[in-house]
Parts: C-alpha cells; structure tokens; sequence
C-alpha cells in the first residue's frame, strides 16, 4: 500500500518529468479545455500557465481550428484513436518559435506531432498532444534534396546551351503549375523565339549558328535571379521562360529587358528584316489567372500564339495573351 | 473460406465507402486539392492468397510499402494499408507537391506515409466502430517495406488466416492509383464482424 507522502511524491516526480522532457505535452480534457502544458510549450509558444489552463484550447490556438489538429483531437477523444501528423504534411501547425528572433522573423519549429487518446478515471476520455521539434531533420532533408537536384541538373540540361532541356521544362512546368494552383499565385510564362534563325543558320553556317544560340541562352539565363524561375531549351531556337508569382506587368516588363538585353548583344545578323541588321527575339508571354487557373496546355498554347502574334506584328517586339 | 451473402457485402462495401469518402476529405483538405477515393470491392481471401494478390500487381516483385496499425476491443484486427512502393512514392509526392523522383521514401516522407495511412485506417475503421456502435482502440501507425508476405507475416498471422481485402481506388490530381486494405482477423473476429454487419443491416432496414 501506499501512503499519502509517496503518493504525493510520486505525482511531484512525474510532474517534473514532464517539465523535463525535450518535447511538447498538452493535454486536453473531454470538453476540449487545456488541463497540462508543459514548460517546453511554454517556452517556445510564450503562453504561460495563467493564460491557457483551464482555457478552450481552441481559444488559445485559434489557428487550428478545422484543420487536422481539430479532426485528430475528435478522433482522440470520441473513437479513442491516435493521430500522427507528419511534418511534410501539416508545415508547422502549431505558432511555437525557437526564440524571440526568431518569432519576430515568423519563423516556426517544424513540428511532428501525435494526438493519443487518454483514458482517465472518473472522467471522460483526455488526450495528449505531443510535438516533436523536427527542424534538424528537416534541415537535413532540405541539404539532401538540394544536393539532388543538383545531380539531376546535370542530366536536366541542354547538350549545347548548358540551360535546362525540355524534360526540365517539363517537370518544372508541372510543379510550378500546382504550386500556384494551391497557393493562389499567378505563373507567367515567357516563349522567347529568335528571329529569322532559320535564314542565320544557312547564311552563316551551323557552328555560327550554335554559337549564337550559346550566347543567347546564357545572356538571357543571367537575367533570373529568383530560384524558381527557370529558363529552358523548348526547341530549336526556341526558348521557354518559367516565372512563378509573376504577374502580367512583371512579366511583360522581363520580356522588354530580355528583347533590350538580345539587341545589345549586338550579334550581327544581315538576313533579320529588323533594320538593325542584328540577332533580335520575338516573345510571347502568357500569365494564368489567380482566379481561373488554366491547365499547362493552355498556358503553352497561349504563349505560343502570343509569340505568333509578335512574329506577324513585326518581330523584335513582345505581346501578351491570356490562356483561353 | 468464410465467404458473406451479396446483402452482407454489400452493406460492407457501403460503410468502407463512407469511411474512404472521410479520408478523401481530410486529405482534400491538407492538400487543397480534390482527392477522391472508393472501396470498389471486397473480399475473403488467405494470407497466402493475398500476398500473391498483392505481388501480381507489382512490377518487380518484393516492392510493396506498408503503414499498418493495430486495433482492438470489440473486435480485433491488424490494419494494413498497402501500396506497390513506386505507387506509395507517387501518392507522398502527389500530396507534398514535390517533383523530386528518389528510389526511396526519405524518412520523413515516410512520416507522411504513415499519415495518410493514419487517416485512411482510422477512418474506415472509426466507421465500423461507429455504425457497429462498439468502441475500439488503436496504435499508432508503423510503416513498413518488403515483400507482401513479409507485411503480412510482421502482424503475426498464420498462413491460413483470413484477410479482408479492400480494394482501393485514390484519385488525386488525374493520377488514378489502386491499393488495398487488408484487415488480418481471426476467427472470432470474423464471426463478430458478420454478426454486427448483419445486426447493422437489420437496423437499417428496420429504420426502412
């Protein structure tokens, strides 16, 4: 049997062992109020215990409201089922920061987390939540997936440009699409085509030719700054030009610098009808909606006419649709 | 071979489709994405017998990836959402959003598989135990790869132990990908499942 000291002893002991522990520990009672919040929560949410015991815990994390926390905290506590959210598919539910910097900077803990129903005596079913910091690990994913590309780089790109291929082009295009899609951003997307290229080639011969594509490409390629646009190979002297949370301004303003930016190459040219007598480039720009998201082929297709358009108003100039 | 009356089967097949059509949604919702699934069918089988199911849909034999969980209380059972490991590759990356194409789940794409499990198995389960009106209680998932066999064999089942197998159709994105359910359950387990579909199918009709 034992006395009323252990057992108080005991209840100090594992109250300790709970302030202790290197992870997140919340428990909820049936009615979905806060009844433990251990000190690694306090610490990482700034809530201390005057502001969240007792308290809804949907009052004190309005955010999680509807979300999977929600549905797995039902799940917990009226079919006693546990849940697992993974980090990758939940990006940190939970507003927990490793410091006061980085709060500031809105800068969250990646966070795996697990709800398990609790079974108490007397009472209705509890149930924990516990939050696992996952950051290194994520940290470490992020290192192994960038080195990844990189390697796939090598086989994304253009035998002669040294830009991304078409395959690039490709997957890309099908990954920047989505994300836009989800995220409610628009996507421009630019078709840069080189003008009378065909007449250069025969004029000039095919080595010239390649060259001028070389040069081309890497000029334009130097213009992206941002990491997720890309610039592709799409054909023979043809160029596509990727550019995600860009819209119709932003994007027709990069295809005048990109047209500037071909004609100050100054690449000789003497069969272009510009009377420059120059290397110039015709460019279509197509931008999905935030609204009515297109599919690819339909950004492609509306790309491709813009660029048509340009040919037939004249050459060395850009014009602007928008997927049908 | 323990074998259910068209009645009995379908009204199985019924409640799987409410508990997948609950899954769906979650899943819609982590991705804001319409994510559809379906449980066309059902059936019997040994473990045996869906091991070999299972490796015929398979390119290369032996690539399977599992996320099971355990349940108990009225009745028991081992729960195992089962995918060919190219498929359970293409869905991870599907709900990540991510084009990245490694042999391999990394280890917290393999969380995320764990996840989806989670949310397909407490579902279809949760919707037994709801509409049986019995209470169970489960694991956490554990995600496994091998051969069918060998995650069939992990649940400690006989050979000759009956499997559930749900067939499932998950439509994510116009990527169309089958995988199965396989419930591990013994014999009493089965008597007592027949035994709450028969009194669910009374109710319902007598509500009729």
């Amino acid at each position: 049997m034992m006395n009323k000291l252990t057992e108080a002893h005991r209840l100090h002991l594992l109250h300790s062992v709970l302030c202790a522990v290197n992870l997140g520990a919340i428990v909820l009672d049936g009615e979905r109020r806060v009844v433990l919040w251990n000190a690694w929560m306090i610490k990482h949410s700034g809530l201390g215990h005057d502001k969240v015991i007792g308290a809804d815990f949907f009052a004190v994390c309005p955010g999680l409201r509807g979300g999977r926390v929600e549905s797995a905290i039902q799940h917990a506590l009226y079919n006693n089922f546990p849940s697992l959210l993974s980090q990758t598919l939940n990006k940190a539910p939970f507003a927990l920061y490793a410091s006061p910097a980085a709060a500031a900077r809105d800068e969250r803990i990646q966070q795996a987390v697990e709800v398990r129903p609790i079974a108490v005596e007397g009472a209705a079913r509890h149930c924990l939540i516990q939050i696992n910091d996952v950051s290194i690990a994520v940290g470490r994913e992020k290192l192994l997936r960038e080195q990844a590309m990189v390697l796939r780089t090598q086989t994304f790109a253009d035998g002669l440009t040294g830009i991304a291929n078409r395959r690039h082009f490709d997957v890309a295009m099908e990954k920047e699409h989505r994300r836009a899609k989800r995220g409610g951003t628009p996507l421009s997307l630019l078709m840069i085509d080189i003008d009378h290229f065909k007449a250069y080639n025969d004029h000039y011969g095919h080595q010239k030719g390649d060259q001028c594509l070389i040069q081309v490409a890497a000029a334009l390629a130097a213009m992206l700054r941002r990491p997720c646009d890309l610039m592709a190979r799409y054909g023979g002297e043809e160029f596509a030009m990727i550019l995600p949370e860009t819209d119709v301004e932003q994007a027709t303003l990069m295809a005048e610098a990109i047209r500037a930016r071909t004609q100050e190459l100054a690449i000789p040219h003497e069969r272009n009808s510009d009377a420059g007598q120059q290397v110039t480039v015709s460019i279509g720009i197509a931008t999905q909606r935030v609204d009515a998201p297109a599919g690819i082929e339909a950004l492609i297709g509306a790309a491709d006419r813009a660029l048509y358009l340009a040919k037939r108003n004249g050459r060395n100039r850009t014009e602007a649709l928008l997927p049908a | 071979m323990f074998s259910l009356s068209e009645l009995e089967n379908d009204a199985l097949i019924e409640i799987f489709n409410i508990g997948v059509g609950q899954a769906a949604s979650s899943m819609s919702a982590i991705v804001n994405e319409a994510v559809h699934m379906s449980v066309p069918s059902v059936s019997f089988i040994n473990r045996a017998e869906a091991a070999r199911l299972l490796d015929g849909k398979s390119t290369e034999p032996g690539a399977i990836c599992g996320v099971s969980q355990h349940y108990e209380g009225a009745f028991s059972t081992e729960a195992i959402l089962m995918f060919p490991e190219d498929k359970s590759l293409e869905i991870v990356r599907l709900m990540v959003g991510e084009a990245v194409s490694q042999k391999e789940l990394t280890e917290m794409e393999q969380e995320a598989m764990c996840e989806i499990g989670n949310i397909i198995l407490n579902s279809c389960v949760g919707t037994l135990a709801n509409i049986f009106q019995r209470e169970l209680q489960g694991s956490l998932p554990a995600y496994h790869v091998g051969t069918s066999d060998e995650i069939l064999i992990a649940s400690g089942s006989q050979a000759d132990t009956v499997v559930l197998m749900l067939h499932i159709d998950f439509l994510l994105e116009k990527h169309q990908i089958h995988g199965y359910v396989a419930f591990v359950l013994d014999v009493s387990a089965l008597h007592d499942l027949k035994e709450q579909i028969n009194l669910y199918i009374a109710r319902a009709m007598g509500q009729a």
